[in-house]
């Protein structure tokens, strides 16, 4: 039960969110921060009536931040009479805001792909909050049908400009970090409200209005050196439909450009090039292992086509040709024998 | 008293404990609800549903029931507060909430929790459970009808493999072995005849997990090396579920030889799978030297040149060797090409 008593145990963090959940629900009109702070469990141990309640106040501003996370619509209240005062601002979670919709439901067979797609996320921040989106799935008590074949689907979060995008997008904060543009010999400074962060052709990208010059810009996460600042400058954005546009510009791109290729039969090469999304072969050309692929950028296909090694070679574009023939001279240069003057310093 | 379901096929990893406060609480605001909807649960069955240990739901019980709003007194009288059959609780194991307040439904989303299982969704569209679109799309409206914010702008463009998955679903669905073409990171064609376990992915890359006959041991085969797959019509030895499957995709076993590499720091992630869990990794000027096992070096070898000035081949030397030849002989093709370069660059 509830103690007064000073010298009890310390009340567990997630008692006293849950205390203020459940204070904040209960209460139509909204509760003042000094009702919360004397009256919820959790706070009221610690509130001192006549004293300075500051790290107790700041503790409260945390909570806050801590269940809106979660998804708990926490408003705030200005009285009519008092326009602006801070002092008498009310906090209450309406329970119709607060309440999943009764008529969302879900099949056994829906929830079997929830699940699966709760799983995908397996690092990065998401992973969180995945779990957190199936622990609500479950609060329905919907038993999962298990598919035919089993699945293990990731989704790869390797960069480390993943989560502070992710987090800046739900903030509506600017962003600032290095960026290195291929073909250029520095990184260059931008600052970035994101729009929307997005994975093509496997490859995760941030979509956003670039500051310096006021229109949109895509970026590649691995192309961003350092780390990303995430600044207090918030921005407006009521685009609900960005991540799909700009996956459409994506393919647009990838749909427009065009490399063709020549590959040793029945070789590696052949057999993953064809299966790639798009690919075709040239069957009519001279060439009878010619194969037609789409591509979004070209330094990133010359990196996938250096692989190949000698099973591949690059008819057109040239670009792409010189790209993939200076990487297989990097790669000569950086691997010469012992003995050999190493050529570290293009390393 | 009900068993915990058998080991999911699905779920390589198993769930790890809460370890943030708001993590607690999110079980808690879901707990409510699911134990509201069946008057009698047993904490066995709770466990099971939220895939959690029975002493996290004793726990959480425990709290509940001594939780609840600072009431007309604020005094947490017993009247405001949850209340449970104690006697069963602790004398069965049985959960039964015999009074409630403030809360009795599910939670909605938050905008970050609708955007991962959207993406995931997005992503999970190769799969035949979801070639029905129809599917997909009323299930991502839903979640974001659920959502108490706007999903955030994060998307995953599809993945493809749908052709593969379904014969290989079809197969396992009647029992049935496969057989295909497997072209090796060797280079050398092989036919092959495998009951399928199980279907991993990493971004755009997908794999079958599945008994080989033709090796008899556990292998791992990307889909896009596949050629002419087919489903046979002899019985599958072993279904899904038979057989653990280690998480790693590599196999492990046989003779490997360790090979020592220097990568740049920030792109050791793009090492993947190579990378065995805990393989120290220590710096070497500016560069970090990890050592991978390989039971060849072919593998390796199209990963390294595919990643030129960023992974360097350190030892031993004949697979430095190997690289170097494997560029050298690539770049052989575009000697012969050099008359086409010098006249391009004339004009």
């Amino acid at each position: 039960m509830a103690s007064d008593n000073p010298g009890a145990a310390p009340v567990p963090v997630e008692e006293r969110l849950f205390s203020l959940v459940l204070a904040l629900l209960a209460s139509e009109a909204g509760l003042t921060k000094n009702d919360i702070l004397s009256t919820v469990q959790g706070y009221r141990q610690k509130f001192a009536f006549a004293g300075d309640n500051a790290s107790l106040e700041r503790q409260f501003e945390r909570d806050k931040d801590d269940i809106r996370e979660l998804g708990v619509p926490l408003e705030t209240i200005e009285p009519l009479d008092e326009p602006g005062s801070n002092h008498n601002l009310r906090y209450r979670i309406p329970k119709g805001a607060y309440d999943l919709p009764a008529d969302i439901s879900f099949s056994s067979d829906e929830i079997a792909l929830l699940n699966l797609a709760a799983m995908a996320w397996r690092e990065g921040s998401l992973s969180r909050e995945s779990r957190h989106a199936l622990l609500k799935l479950q609060s329905l008590g919907i038993e999962s049908i298990e598919p035919v074949l089993g699945y293990a689907p990731r989704i790869r979060t390797r960069e480390a400009a993943f989560d502070p995008l992710t987090d800046a997008l739900s903030r509506r904060v600017l962003v600032r970090f290095s960026y290195l543009k291929p073909g250029d010999l520095l990184p260059r400074e931008r600052t970035v409200a994101p729009l929307s962060v997005v994975q093509h052709e496997g490859r995760w990208h941030v979509q956003g209005i670039d500051q310096n010059v006021h229109e949109p810009r895509t970026f590649l996460l691995s192309r961003i050196i350092g780390p990303v600042t995430r600044t207090r400058t918030t921005f407006v954005s009521d685009d609900t439909h960005s991540a799909e546009t700009a996956l459409a510009q994506l393919d647009e791109i990838w749909q427009r450009n065009l490399a063709v290729v020549r590959v040793r039969p029945n070789s590696d090469a052949e057999t993953r090039l064809l299966k790639k999304r798009g690919s075709s072969r040239d069957e009519g050309a001279a060439e009878s292992h010619a194969i037609t692929l789409h591509f979004t950028d070209l330094h990133l296909l010359a990196d996938e086509l250096a692989g190949f090694g000698p099973e591949v070679f690059v008819v057109a574009p040239l670009e792409l040709r010189d790209a993939v023939r200076r990487r297989l001279e990097l790669t000569v240069a950086t691997h010469q024998p012992e003995g050999v003057a190493h050529a570290e310093k293009t390393f | 008293m009900p068993k915990r379901p058998s080991e999911r096929a699905s779920t390589p990893a198993g769930r790890t404990s809460f370890v943030h406060a708001q993590d607690k609480l999110a079980f808690l605001l879901s707990l409510v609800p699911y134990l509201l909807d069946r008057e009698r649960v047993t904490v066995g069955e709770a466990a099971a549903h939220f895939e959690v240990s029975e002493e996290q739901v004793r726990e959480a019980v425990r709290l509940i029931a001594v939780s609840g709003v600072p009431g007309d007194t604020a005094q947490y009288q017993h009247s405001d507060l949850f209340d449970i059959a104690w006697d069963a609780f602790e004398e069965n194991d049985e959960i039964q909430i015999t009074h409630r307040v403030a809360l009795d439904d599910s939670p909605r989303f938050s905008a970050r929790e609708a955007a991962a299982l959207i993406a995931g969704l997005q992503y999970l569209q190769a799969l035949p459970e979801t070639l029905d679109s129809s599917v997909l799309t009323s299930l991502m409206a839903k979640l974001s009808r659920g959502a108490s914010e706007a999903p955030s702008q994060v998307a995953v463009a599809r993945s493809e493999a749908s052709d593969s998955l379904l014969t290989i679903r079809s197969a396992v669905a009647a029992g049935r072995q496969i057989e295909f073409d497997y072209v090796s990171s060797r280079g050398d064609r092989e036919h092959r005849v495998v009951d399928a376990l199980r279907i991993d992915s990493n971004n755009e890359d997908w794999y079958l997990r599945g008994w080989c006959h033709t090796r008899q041991g556990i292998r791992t085969f990307r889909l896009d090396r596949m050629a002419d797959l087919t489903q046979t019509d002899a019985p599958n030895t072993y279904s899904p579920g038979d057989l653990p499957l280690p998480d790693s995709l590599f196999d492990g076993s046989g003779e490997t030889q360790g090979v020592v590499l220097e990568v740049l720091p920030a792109a050791v992630g793009l090492l993947g799978e190579y990378l065995g869990e805990g393989e120290p990794q220590l710096a070497s000027g500016a560069l970090t030297r990890v050592t991978v096992r390989v039971a060849h070096i072919h593998g390796l070898k199209r990963l390294v040149a595919s990643l030129p000035g960023v992974v360097r081949v350190v030892d031993p030397a004949d697979a430095r060797r190997a690289v170097h030849d494997w560029a050298v002989e690539a770049l052989a093709a575009y000697g012969t090409y050099a008359d086409d370069d010098d006249r391009d660059s004339l004009t």
